[in-house]
C-alpha cells in the first residue's frame, strides 16, 4: 500500500504544479481568449464584454480554484473556442493518441523481442554486428525525421498510403488503422532499436550465467535454454524499458501528429495554446499524465506479475 | 574505466563517437570563421539550385546556400545543446549532491518534487515553458535546462548515496573537512565516469529535443538557420528539393549518434 | 512464448498489410464534396460573435442577411425581397418575405428579424457586436416591413444588412447554428472536419445548392495537401500554396484570384524615427514589390500602392503604385536628409502562422539592408500579435495583410483617421480626417469617390506604410466540379458548385 500512495502523492503534486504553473502563465503571456475571438475586430467594450462573458476578469487564483474544484468532481468545464465540453471533446481525442501509441508499442515488441534474440544468439557475427550498427543509426534518428522519410518513402514512392489523408476512427476504422500503422512506425523506431540493443545485452549477459550452463551440462537443448530459462530473466529490464517507451510514445506523439496531419491530442493542444484555451489545455495536460502514470503502473504490475520476488508493498 | 588510453584501447564506440563529433565540431568551428556564402542571401536566380560544384548542399526556397545554412544551423542547435546541458548539469548536481549527502526531510520533499516534475513528459514541458514564455534561443535553452534538471539530479544524487558511506568518506570526515569540502572535491570527481557518460545522453537528447522545437517553429528566429526550421520548410518542397530536407536531417542525425556512441563509450 | 510471439508477429503484420490496402480513394459519392479548410471554426459558431475569417468563410453558406453579397460586389435581396432606402440615407425600409423558414422547420417571423439587428447593435443591453451598428437609432417591425432608422446618414449602410438573421427561439447558437441559408449544419469534430448539408426547404429554388453532403476537413498539415488532394480525399481547397499547387496532377484545375487584402509593412507612426514621414518614404523607395513576389509566390500577386485592392475597381487606383519606385540612393538621400545617414536598426514584428507574411518579412530584411538599414524579425504567436501589435500597438513595424471586413470602402479607411479605435499604425493626419468625414457625408456616389481616392492619395503620398501588394490566391478544385465563383469579400460559396456534366 505505501508504494502505491507514493505513487498517488507524486501524481498529485505533479498535477497540482503543472496545471498552476499554466494557469498562472497563461495569465502572464500576452493575450487571452477573448483576444483571441475577437480578433482584428476588438474594440475594449466588447473585450470586456467578452471576458466577463467568459468570466475572464475574476482573479487567477479563484479561477484556479474553480478549474481545481471542478476537476475533482470530473468537470473539465467549457472550451472557449468552441463553446462545448471540454470532456466530451477531449474524450473524442483519446482514442487516436492512444492508439497510434499502443500501435507503436505493438511494432516495437513485434520488431525487438525476435530481433534481440536472434542478434544475442548470433553474438559477434556479422548479423549481430550489422543489427548492431543499424540499430545505432537508427536511435539517432528524431522521429518528426524518420515521419518525413516515410511520408517520402511509403506516401510518394510506394504509394501505400495517402499522406494526410487520415480518416477517423467512427467512420472507417479499418481505414484509420491503415492510416495509424506509418505514423506509428515513426514512433516505434528509435524504440525498438534501443529495446533490441538492451535485449541483445542482458541476454548475452544471461548467457554466461551459471544456471545456463548448468542447464546446458544437462543436455538441454539452445532453445530450451534460451526460451525456458534466459528469456524469462533478460524480459525483466526489458519491461522496465517498454513502460518508459510507452509514457515516452504518448508524449512523442505531439509531434508526430503534427508530421501525419492527425487530429488527436497533440494539434487539440497546440492549438489550444495558441487560442488561448487553457480549460482544453489543462485537460489534455491531466490527461497525458494520466496516461503515462497508467502505463507505468501497468509496468509495476507486469513486473511482479514475471518476477514473483518483487513486492509491491515493499 | 581509469586511465583515458585503456580508455580508448578496443572501444570502437568512443572512438566512431569522437570522431563524428570531432567531424561535426570541425564543421561547426569552419562556420564560424567563414561559411562559403551568407546563410541569409536571398538570390531568386538560384531558387532550388541542385547540388553542384559551387552549392553543394543545393538552394533552398529562397536561393539560400543550404551547407552555409546547414553549417549555422547546426551551430546553433549545438549552442542551445550546451547551454541546456550546463543548466542540466550544474543544478542537478547542486541539487542531487545536497539531496543524496544530507538526506532526511531536505532530501524527501526535494526528490517528491523532482519525481514530481520527471514524471510530466520532459518535451511536453519544454514545449509549454516555451509556447508560454515566447520563442527564442534564450528561452529554449531555459526551458529545456529546466525539464533536464530532474535526471541529472536523480543520476548525482544515486551516486552521492552510494559513496557518502565509503570509508574514504568517514575518514575525511574525522580529519574535519566541511561538508562542502567533502561533497564537491572529494566525492564528486568520483562519480565523473557516470556523470560524463550522462552528460554525453543529454547532449544526445538536448540536440533531439531542439530539434523538435525549432520544426515546431519555437527557437530561432528566422531567418537565422535552425536545424529542425530548416526541416519543416523543407517539408513543403519535399518532392521539389528532397536534398533540403536530407541535409538538415543528416546533420541532425550524426550529432545525435555521435553523443550517444560517446556516451556508450564512456560508460562501457 | 515462442508460437506467441511469431502468431503476434504475423498477425500485426497480416493486419498491417491488409489495411494499408484500404487507403486508398474513397468512393466517390455523387452528390458530396470534401473542402480543405486550412483551420478549424475556432471561436464558437454564433454568426454575430464570430471574427475570425476562416470561421465567417464557412458559415457564409448557413446564414443569410436581409441581403447577401454577390460576386460581383453587389448585393441581391435574401431574408428581404426588396429595400428601399430614403433620400437623406437615414432609412432603411425592408419588405421581409413571408415564405422563408428556419433549418429546425420553423418559420421566418419579422420578430426574428428584428431580434438579429437589434442583438448585433446591441439594442437589447449589449455591446454593439459590429461597430458600425452603433449607428442604428432603432428598429421597427410592423407586419412584412421591418424598418431600420439611423443617426446619421450611410449610403453605405447596406452593406452591413448582410448580417445573419437568426431565430430568437434558439438559445444556443454558439454551438447548434439555425440559420436560412442553403445548407444546414450537421455536425462537427474539433479539429478534424465540420460537416453541413443541403437545406430542402429553401426559400428561393433558383439559387438552392446543387451538392447535398458537404465536408470541411482541418488540414493540419498543409505541407501533404496535394498528395490528399491527388488521391482524392480532397475536391476543394482554397488559398493553396503555390509548392503545393504544383504537384497536383491534371485532374485539378488551378484558378488564380487574388486575396483581396493590404499587404504591407505596417508601420507604428508614432514611434522614433518612423515619426518622420522622409524616414517613412526612404522604407518606400528601398523596396520592390516585384522581387518580393517573385521569392513569396513565384511573382504572382498585383502592386499595391495603397490601402485599397483592386477588386475594388470603383476606388483602386493603380497609378499610386509608382508612387515609389525602388531608388536606393533616394532612400539613402531621404535617410541622411531626416539624420539617420548611418541606417538604424528596428524590428519587423511578424505572426508566425502567417508563412508569406514571415516569407516577405526575410525579403524586406535583404531589401533594407542595402539602405543601411537593420532590420530584426520578430516572430510572435497570432494571439500575441494581436494584443501586442494590434490591440496594443505597442511594436515599431509588422507585416500583415488587412482585409475588409465588409463590402465598403470605408471599411478599408475608416482606421487610418485618428480617432478610430483601430487605428494600429497611429496615423494622424487633419486632412485624411477631413477627406474622410467629407466622404462619408457624401450622398452623391461621385462625390463620395472621389473623397476616398483622396484619401487613398494621401495615404501614398505621406508614406503611412510601405505598402507591398494584394496576395495572389489559388483554388484548386477537382474537375469533377465546376461552378467556383470568386467573392470579393471573404468567402466560399458552396451553394454555386455543382457537379460537371
Amino acid at each position: 500500500m505505501k508504494y502505491a500512495a507514493k505513487k498517488i502523492v507524486t501524481m498529485v503534486i505533479t498535477l497540482i504544479l503543472v496545471t498552476f504553473f499554466v494557469f498562472l502563465a497563461f495569465n502572464f503571456i500576452s493575450g487571452d481568449a477573448a483576444v483571441s475571438m475577437l480578433g482584428t475586430n476588438a474594440s475594449p467594450e466588447r473585450l470586456a464584454a467578452l471576458r466577463h462573458e467568459l468570466g475572464l476578469d475574476e482573479p487567477v487564483l479563484l479561477r484556479y480554484v474553480k478549474w481545481f474544484a471542478g476537476f475533482l468532481r470530473g468537470d473539465f468545464g467549457i472550451s472557449y473556442s468552441y463553446r462545448i465540453g471540454v470532456a466530451g471533446m477531449i474524450g473524442e481525442k483519446i482514442p487516436v493518441t492512444l492508439t497510434m501509441a499502443l500501435y507503436a508499442f505493438v511494432i516495437m515488441i513485434v520488431i525487438s523481442i525476435p530481433l534481440g534474440i536472434f542478434a544475442a544468439m548470433h553474438q559477434e557475427g556479422w548479423i549481430d554486428r550489422g543489427v548492431s550498427v543499424i540499430n545505432q543509426v537508427i536511435m539517432a534518428i528524431p522521429p518528426f525525421f524518420s515521419g518525413i522519410l516515410i511520408t517520402l518513402l511509403f506516401g510518394r514512392i510506394f504509394r501505400l498510403f495517402t499522406p494526410g489523408g487520415y480518416v477517423s476512427y467512427r467512420t472507417d476504422f479499418a481505414g484509420f488503422l491503415g492510416y495509424m500503422f506509418f505514423p506509428a512506425l515513426a514512433i516505434a523506431l528509435p524504440k525498438a532499436a534501443m529495446a533490441v540493443r538492451l535485449l541483445r545485452g542482458t541476454l548475452i549477459r544471461e548467457y554466461n550465467m551459471d544456471y545456463v550452463r548448468t542447464a546446458f551440462s544437462r543436455g538441454n537443448s539452445t532453445k530450451d535454454v534460451l526460451y525456458h530459462h534466459m528469456l524469462k530473466n533478460a524480459l525483466l529490464p526489458a519491461v522496465t524499458f517498454f513502460g518508459m517507451a510507452l509514457a515516452d510514445m504518448i508524449a512523442g506523439s505531439i509531434i508526430v501528429e503534427q508530421v501525419f496531419s492527425i487530429p488527436g491530442l497533440g494539434r487539440i493542444l497546440l492549438t489550444s495554446i495558441s487560442n488561448r484555451d487553457y480549460p482544453v489545455v489543462m485537460a489534455v495536460i491531466v490527461i497525458i499524465s494520466l496516461l503515462v502514470l497508467i502505463s507505468n503502473t501497468l509496468v509495476d504490475i507486469i513486473y511482479s506479475l514475471i518476477d514473483p520476488r518483487i513486492n509491491l508493498n515493499e | 574505466m581509469s586511465k583515458p588510453g585503456i580508455l580508448f584501447k578496443k572501444n570502437t564506440n568512443l572512438i566512431a563517437g569522437a570522431v563524428l563529433i570531432g567531424f561535426m565540431l570541425i564543421f561547426m568551428l569552419a562556420g564560424i570563421i567563414r561559411t562559403p556564402y551568407d546563410p541569409n542571401a536571398m538570390d531568386a536566380s538560384l531558387k532550388f539550385a541542385r547540388m553542384s560544384g559551387s552549392h553543394p548542399f543545393g538552394c533552398d526556397n529562397f536561393g539560400r546556400d543550404i551547407l552555409s545554412r546547414v553549417m549555422d544551423g547546426s551551430l546553433s542547435t549545438f549552442k542551445v545543446a550546451l547551454g541546456t546541458v550546463f543548466i542540466g548539469t550544474f543544478f542537478g548536481i547542486l541539487i542531487g549532491a545536497s539531496t543524496g549527502y544530507f538526506g532526511g526531510a531536505f532530501d524527501e520533499i526535494l526528490m517528491r518534487i523532482n519525481d514530481a516534475v520527471f514524471a510530466f513528459p520532459s518535451i511536453l514541458l519544454a514545449l509549454l515553458f516555451i509556447s508560454l514564455m515566447g520563442g527564442g534561443t534564450y528561452q529554449v535553452m531555459i526551458a529545456l535546462g529546466i525539464a533536464f534538471i530532474p535526471s541529472f539530479a536523480r543520476i548525482v544524487r544515486a551516486e552521492f548515496l552510494k559513496q557518502k558511506n565509503m570509508d574514504y568518506v568517514k575518514s575525511l570526515r574525522l580529519l574535519g573537512a566541511s561538508h562542502f569540502r567533502i561533497m564537491f572535491i572529494h566525492i564528486l570527481p568520483n562519480t565523473l565516469t557516470v556523470l560524463l557518460s550522462s552528460i554525453m545522453i543529454g547532449f544526445n537528447n538536448a540536440v533531439l529535443a531542439e530539434a523538435s522545437m525549432s520544426f515546431l517553429g519555437i527557437g530561432v528566429q528566422p531567418p537565422d538557420p535552425s536545424l529542425g526550421r530548416m526541416l519543416s520548410e523543407a517539408q513543403a518542397y519535399l518532392y521539389k528539393a528532397p536534398y533540403y530536407a536530407i541535409f538538415p536531417g543528416l546533420a541532425i542525425i550524426l550529432l545525435i549518434l555521435g553523443f550517444s556512441l560517446l556516451s556508450d563509450g564512456i560508460s562501457k | 512464448m515462442k508460437k506467441k510471439l511469431i502468431s503476434l508477429f504475423l498477425m500485426t503484420s497480416v493486419l498491417a498489410i491488409a489495411l494499408c490496402g484500404c487507403a486508398g480513394d474513397k468512393k466517390g459519392d455523387d452528390s458530396s464534396i470534401t473542402i480543405g479548410i486550412p483551420q478549424d471554426l475556432e471561436d464558437g459558431l454564433d454568426p454575430h460573435k464570430v471574427e475570425a475569417a476562416g470561421t465567417k468563410e464557412v458559415l457564409f453558406n448557413i446564414f443569410e442577411g436581409l441581403v447577401k453579397p454577390t460576386s460581383d460586389g453587389d448585393f441581391i435581396p435574401a431574408v428581404a425581397s426588396a429595400y428601399e432606402i430614403s433620400e437623406d440615407g437615414r432609412t432603411y425600409t425592408f419588405t421581409v418575405r413571408d415564405n422563408v423558414k428556419f433549418h429546425d422547420g420553423s418559420k421566418l417571423k419579422t420578430s426574428d428579424v428584428k431580434y438579429s439587428i437589434d442583438r448585433c447593435a446591441g439594442l437589447d443591453g449589449g455591446t454593439p457586436l459590429v461597430a458600425a451598428f452603433s449607428n442604428i437609432e432603432e428598429t421597427v417591425a410592423d407586419g412584412q416591413t421591418f424598418t431600420v432608422k439611423l443617426k446619421e446618414p450611410d449610403t453605405e449602410f447596406i452593406a452591413y444588412m448582410t448580417a445573419a438573421i437568426i431565430p430568437e427561439a434558439n438559445k444556443t447558437p454558439d454551438t447548434n447554428p439555425i440559420g436560412t441559408g442553403p445548407y444546414k449544419f450537421v455536425s462537427r469534430s474539433p479539429q478534424e472536419n465540420f460537416i453541413i448539408k443541403k437545406f430542402d426547404d429553401y426559400y428561393n429554388k433558383d439559387l438552392a445548392a446543387h451538392i447535398e453532403n458537404v465536408t470541411f476537413k482541418v488540414i493540419g498539415n498543409p505541407d501533404t495537401l496535394a498528395m490528399e488532394m491527388n488521391s482524392g480525399a480532397i475536391d476543394l481547397f482554397a488559398r493553396i500554396p503555390t509548392a503545393q499547387a504544383e504537384l497536383l496532377d491534371d485532374r485539378f484545375e488551378i484558378m488564380e484570384e487574388t486575396m483581396n487584402l493590404v499587404q504591407a509593412l505596417y508601420i507604428n507612426n508614432a514611434v522614433e524615427p518612423f515619426d518622420d514621414v522622409r524616414v517613412r518614404q526612404a522604407l518606400c523607395y528601398a523596396i520592390d514589390p516585384k522581387e518580393i513576389m517573385l521569392f513569396v509566390s513565384d511573382g504572382k500577386g498585383t502592386e499595391i500602392g495603397s490601402s485599397m485592392f483592386p477588386a475594388f475597381s470603383k476606388y483602386y487606383m493603380p497609378e499610386l503604385n509608382d508612387t515609389y519606385n525602388q531608388d536606393l540612393d533616394k532612400a539613402k538621400a531621404l535617410l541622411e536628409e531626416a539624420g539617420y545617414p548611418d541606417g538604424f536598426t528596428f524590428d519587423i514584428t511578424v505572426a508566425s502562422n502567417y508563412t508569406q507574411h514571415v516569407d516577405t518579412a526575410q525579403v524586406l530584411k535583404q531589401e533594407f539592408e542595402k539602405i543601411g538599414v537593420t532590420a530584426n524579425i520578430k516572430l510572435v504567436e497570432w494571439d500575441s500579435w494581436l494584443s501586442d501589435v494590434y490591440n496594443g500597438r505597442n511594436y515599431t513595424t509588422t507585416v500583415v495583410g488587412v482585409d475588409a471586413s465588409s463590402l465598403t470602402a470605408s471599411a478599408l479607411l475608416e482606421r487610418f483617421t485618428s480617432a478610430s479605435s483601430k487605428n494600429f499604425i497611429n496615423y494622424s493626419n487633419p486632412d485624411y480626417d477631413a477627406a474622410f468625414a467629407n466622404a462619408k457625408k457624401a450622398t452623391d456616389d461621385d462625390e463620395k469617390t472621389g473623397y476616398y481616392k483622396e484619401c487613398l492619395k494621401i495615404l501614398s503620398e505621406d508614406a503611412a506604410n510601405v505598402y507591398i501588394q494584394d496576395l495572389p490566391e489559388f483554388v484548386a478544385l477537382n474537375k469533377k466540379y465546376t461552378g467556383y465563383e470568386f467573392y470579393p469579400l471573404y468567402v466560399q460559396d458552396i451553394s454555386k458548385i455543382r457537379l460537371a456534366e
